[in-house]
């Protein structure tokens, strides 16, 4: 009985051998027969699983060989009536060419018949594959899938590197407007292109940009505004669209604010950008612009207030500074004439015979010395940036630094003043541009003006903001309005490498794939019997967007992901680069009074002072003189 | 100053042309013509987006183009341009022999333009065309005409700071080729002697007493040309002080543009 079971066994295991044996002699014999397609198919999934392609870059590579087939198949109904028979005779002479040695001949005898198809079964072939692999089906192991799933990554992230690497090979715009990004890693519910665009209507819309120090960060706002620039300069060239004004917000301030304003300005320049102006280095704004009304509401809101019993003191406040502003005789003209409105005997004598303002005066005169004091002392603060004319039709570029982090309570009151004087630019008469404006870690000056409320503001404004912070909790003050900020993100959200990206990944969404369970049949070998099932995974990948590499970002939009390599905008070299200043003697030199006024004791005449500025002028027109 | 504003109000745009085109075209009329790269740099923009802007004018009858030397494709301003712009010239293209030196003033031009002191002060350049139309056909009997003037307003700047030297008129010369000493120095001292305005009554060209006209000349200058502005200056005696030589920037070649 035993001997008769061990037999069957050993029947059925050779039955079954014999049938894979004669499968594969099938397949071979298939496979050699159509050698040329076999051939084709086989480079071609060896190549898109060496270079990370999506199998339907292949069905489009046959697809564009199709006018070529046709071309061959025309030129072979001159010779043959019979059409169809041309891949017969191809494949025919193939062999005999081959046969004799004439290998290249083969090749392009056979290549119009062979490449197209081949390149579809190659495509097919690896689709199947990824199939396998992203089910859980597939490799020696269930845990095969994770490895295929992590070379794959690597490779299509060596491909995407090398695919934007050449000068020029992502230009700022494409044909239709659209803003190139860089190369597409990989996309999951979004189109895989080679090249990631973003149509320029989403840079109008809200956007949200998180990523932590060092990840690419302003490498990707660079381009996103370079990007805004150039599309919106089209557009107004073609007659389409309004003159673009791109505003930055940097709210961190220091140094490094500084060095990123400098080559914003170089790359929006080689953008199109006419001028950059750097808000409150080199150029100034003026809050006395303000209508007298809005200018009140400003004012009184750069200053602090409390509540409480401290509300008599603000109500108070505001109509003195109302009086001050709304006098007889015009708003003032800047900060020195409005602080000399401030004064009892100034404003009675500028109301004078208005009985309801003279009220106000007597009830509220004693405090006017303190709000004097506050503004004063507001103003001190505040520095010149607001004082001095200007304005936001000035220059296509409004870089302004706040030092949000080293002088929190100055920041806080310039980001009002600043978000109030867009705001009556924008609604101002005549005005017609298209705004952007981007914010940079607002939330560290947002207490008086909750990043919220200027979404809405913006938004009932017609202005797309682009909000950018370090992480998650910075952008903004809790996480009711994290997520306002992020779900109304129209414009979409991109993530670079951040440690906690659970939120946004919430928010995209999940998409549906199919598990697969695997037997162990002993030893470290699994069957390919087991069961599968469909699950919800995220859309974007969490560890995923922890482990993104510089300069590669996460794109989130409409529940769908595109993983890119951002493509650095590189900014020209000056358009007229400075002569290189010689190098300096090793001897001691003759003293430069315009590079160090303090070590010369003695006053200069005043010759010699314009002098020394004129040659610092033109040193720095033309660089430093030649002895 | 009323001619800055004659020259810079050229009434309502041309349909099709925006403030861009127009301060381009103002600016080309300016310095006879301009090449395709540093027209790019005047309209604060690409190569690419100046041959566009250069295609409008073109479409308009404003301007015209071609390769008239080493580097790139020369645009200037047709009659119709120049009349459009306000601007009185004869429309003719770019002399040939004057293609080095014409890229070089805007260069210079540029160069100046793009300091912050410059757009600060809100200084204006007059071009040796202004200047030349000024003086008709009396130019060049009455002394020689610089290359370009800058005057600096008087006025505090839009922060409120003057620069020390506002008020002032410089004269501007770029030099490419080596002149003589004693021709240079002859320049030298016709410019900072002058004190009236180009154009005007030839009796006021030299007034003893009155102030100079260019309170310093500016000499731009090449490799070659350096060593003998530098011996014309120290001919100069005390009146050297007035003379401030540079290099020119890298891009004033006219091959460098090629």
């Amino acid at each position: 009985m035993i001997r008769q079971y061990l037999a069957l066994l050993l029947l059925r295991k050779a039955g079954r051998g014999l049938r894979r044996l004669a499968t594969v002699a099938a397949a071979v014999t298939l496979l050699a027969a159509a050698a040329p397609v076999s051939l084709v198919a086989a480079g071609s999934a060896v190549a898109a699983w060496q270079f990370g392609w999506p199998p339907r870059r292949l069905y489009g590579a046959a697809l564009w060989c199709l006018p070529a087939v046709a071309v061959w198949l025309a030129t072979s109904a001159l010779a043959r009536p019979r059409v169809t028979d041309a891949p017969y005779h191809a494949w025919l002479s193939m062999w005999a060419l081959a046969a004799a040695g004439h290998l290249a001949a083969a090749a392009v005898t056979v290549a119009p018949a062979a490449v197209p198809p081949g390149l579809a079964l190659g495509g097919l072939a690896w689709g199947y594959r990824i199939h396998r692999m992203e089910t859980g089906a597939g490799g020696l192991s269930p845990g095969s899938a994770a490895g295929f799933d992590q070379r794959q990554w690597r490779r299509q992230v060596r491909s995407a590197r090398a695919r934007i690497a050449a000068p020029g090979a992502v230009p700022l715009t494409r044909r239709h407007g659209e803003v190139a990004i860089g190369g597409t890693i990989r996309a999951v519910r979004h189109p895989a292109r080679p090249i990631a665009v973003l149509p320029y209507g989403r840079l109008r819309s809200h956007q949200v940009v998180i990523g932590t120090t060092g990840t690419g960060k302003t490498t990707l706002l660079l381009r996103l505004w370079a990007g805004f620039m150039a599309g919106a300069l089209t557009r107004q060239a073609a007659g389409t669209g309004r003159r673009p004004l791109l505003v930055v917000l940097d709210c961190k301030g220091g140094a490094d604010s500084r060095r990123i304003a400098n080559r914003a300005r170089r790359v929006l320049r080689d953008a199109g950008a006419r001028s950059t102006a750097v808000w409150p280095d080199d150029a100034s704004l003026c809050l006395w612009d303000l209508p007298p009304g809005r200018l009140t509401s400003t004012l009184l809101d750069l200053v602090e207030h409390g509540t409480g019993s401290a509300a008599y003191y603000a109500d108070v406040m505001e109509a003195i500074v109302a009086l001050a502003v709304q006098a007889p005789g015009g708003p003032p003209a800047g900060a020195a004439d409005f602080l000399s409105r401030l004064d009892l005997d100034w404003l009675t004598a500028a109301y004078a015979g208005a009985a309801e303002a003279l009220a106000t005066l007597r009830s509220g005169g004693q405090l006017i010395a303190d709000v004097a004091l506050r503004f004063r002392s507001l103003w001190r603060r505040l520095g010149p940036g607001f004082d001095r004319p200007g304005s936001f039709a000035d220059a296509d570029v409004w870089y302004c630094i706040l030092e949000g982090t080293a002088e929190t309570l100055v920041a806080e009151a310039q980001a009002r003043a600043l978000v109030d004087l867009l705001t009556s630019y924008i609604t101002g008469p005549g005005q017609d541009a298209e705004v952007l404006l981007a914010v940079d870690e607002f939330s560290a000056v947002s207490r008086r003006l909750p990043i919220w409320a200027l979404y809405e503001r913006a938004r009932s404004l017609g202005l797309a903001v682009q909000v950018s912070a370090q992480s998650w909790p910075g952008l903004a003050a809790d996480e009711d309005e994290r997520y306002r900020i992020a779900a109304t993100a129209e414009g979409g959200i991109w993530l670079l490498r951040t440690p906690h990206p659970d939120p946004v990944v919430g928010l995209a969404g999940n998409r549906s794939t199919v598990d697969s369970t695997r037997r162990l049949t002993g030893g470290p070998a699994w069957s390919e019997e087991g069961s599968s099932r469909a699950q919800l995974i995220p859309v974007v990948d969490p560890d995923l967007v922890r482990g993104l590499g510089v300069g590669q970002v996460a794109y989130v939009h409409q529940g769908g992901v595109s993983y890119i390599q951002v493509k650095r905008v590189v900014a020209a070299p000056a358009a007229l680069p400075r002569v290189a200043a010689p190098p300096a003697p090793a001897v001691p030199a003759a003293p430069d009074p315009a590079a160090e006024p303090e070590a010369e004791p003695v006053a200069l005449a005043p010759e010699a002072r314009v002098a020394a500025e004129v040659a610092a002028f033109l040193d720095e027109a033309f660089g430093r003189a030649r002895a | 100053m009323a001619e800055r504003a004659q020259a810079t109000r050229p009434g309502p745009a041309p349909r099709g042309l925006g403030d861009r085109d127009i301060g381009g075209m103002l600016y080309t009329g300016e310095m006879y013509g301009l090449q395709a790269d540093l027209l790019a740099v005047v309209l604060g923009g690409s190569v690419p987006q100046a041959w566009a802007a250069v295609s409008r004018w073109r479409r308009l009858g404003y301007a015209e183009s071609a390769r008239l030397g080493p580097g790139p494709a020369w645009i200037w301003l047709t009659r119709a341009g120049l009349a459009a712009c306000g601007l009185r010239y004869a429309p003719i293209p770019p002399a040939l022999s004057r293609l080095a030196h014409i890229r070089a003033v805007t260069t210079v031009r540029l160069a100046l333009e793009a300091t912050a002191g410059y757009q600060r002060a809100g200084a204006f350049w007059r071009s040796e065309r202004r200047l030349r139309a000024r003086s008709g056909s009396r130019a060049g009997l009455r002394g020689h005409l610089p290359d370009g003037e800058v005057h600096w307003p008087d006025s505090a700047s839009r922060d409120g700071a003057a620069v020390a030297w506002a008020g002032e008129c410089w004269a501007i010369e770029a030099e490419l080729t080596r002149k003589t000493v004693s021709r240079t120095t002859a320049i030298m001292r016709d410019l900072l002697a002058r004190t009236g305005d180009y154009g005007g009554p030839a009796a006021e060209a030299r007034v003893p007493g009155r102030p100079a006209r260019h309170a310093r000349a500016l000499y731009v200058c090449s490799a070659s040309a350096r060593p003998t502005v530098l011996r014309a200056r120290r001919n100069l005696g005390p009146a050297a002080a007035r003379i401030e030589v540079r290099d020119l920037p890298g891009p004033a070649a006219l091959e460098a543009a090629g």
